[in-house]
């Protein structure tokens, strides 16, 4: 994984039916992207945070997974490690012929960061 | 083009993910990058991970709007923000020592949000292709 235990770690996972779950992440504040983006002002990447939903759709259905396309993926707020230093990732597996339909979202008690649909397939 | 690419992004090692702006035309551009370990995209096979393309084309597209600025005389890039990404598709993975060519097109600009398309090319194999939202903080 790229970016679990460097730019997020999973503190819990609350399984629900079929392949739904929410993970609860810490943002780690010390990961070494923050000295660019940007320096002296850390924000979360936007797209730190698919590879993050893409990571936990692999904890979740266990195996390898590669974004083939991303259908539509909404940044509405801007996270930071220091404003969102816990979030929620919220993901419903699909199951498709060469992979998962995957919709995901990413908010904290305050906001919604990410809604993301894409399709994921095996790698 | 001759224009340091830090004058026009604001990204930084470990993130930054476009080596220089090689050329503007009207509403479109080019920008260039080399895939080397530098960069926090790439993967434990050698290969850049999927949302590296999305930011390596969001990165062209803020250069190209860097561009726009300090020909009207800002002294620092714009701060730009993805928004909204619609319609990527990876068609593979790039490997280290691949260079890609990233062709923007930069649509109208409303209430600070500006459309974009970027298609990233390897040789003459398409990488990867998005639409996106972006607006200035």
């Amino acid at each position: 994984m790229l970016l679990e235990n460097k730019f997020y770690r999973v503190v819990s996972v609350e399984k629900r039916e079929n392949l739904s779950a929410v993970y609860s992440i810490d943002i780690l504040p010390e990961c070494e992207v923050y000295k660019g983006h940007f320096p002296g002002n850390p924000v979360c990447p936007g797209v730190f945070n698919i590879e993050t939903i893409k990571e936990c759709s692999m904890l979740l259905c266990g195996k390898p997974l590669r974004i083939a396309g991303v259908k539509q993926c909404r940044f509405t707020a801007i996270s930071t490690p220091e404003k969102t230093p816990r979030a929620q990732v919220e993901l419903l597996l699909t199951p498709s012929e060469t992979g998962y339909t995957v919709t995901a979202s990413i908010y904290d008690s305050q906001l919604r960061y990410v809604e993301f649909k894409g399709n994921l397939i095996y790698d | 083009m001759d224009i340091a690419i830090e004058k026009l992004i604001p990204q930084r090692y470990p993130i930054k993910v476009v080596d220089s702006l090689v050329e503007v035309n009207g509403e479109d551009a080019v920008c260039q990058l080399t895939l080397r370990a530098d960069n926090c995209f790439i993967e434990g096979d050698g290969k850049m991970a999927e949302p590296g393309l999305i930011e390596h084309i969001a990165q062209s597209a803020s250069a190209f709007a860097g561009y726009r600025a300090v020909s009207s005389g800002a002294t620092e890039p714009p701060l730009g923000y993805i928004g909204e990404v619609k319609g990527f598709q990876c068609h593979y993975r790039p490997s280290l020592g691949e260079t890609l060519l990233t062709t923007i097109s930069m649509g109208p600009e409303i209430d600070g949000i500006t459309l974009i398309s970027g298609v990233v090319k390897s040789g003459d194999k398409v990488v990867a292709e998005t639409r996106m939202k972006i607006y200035v903080a």
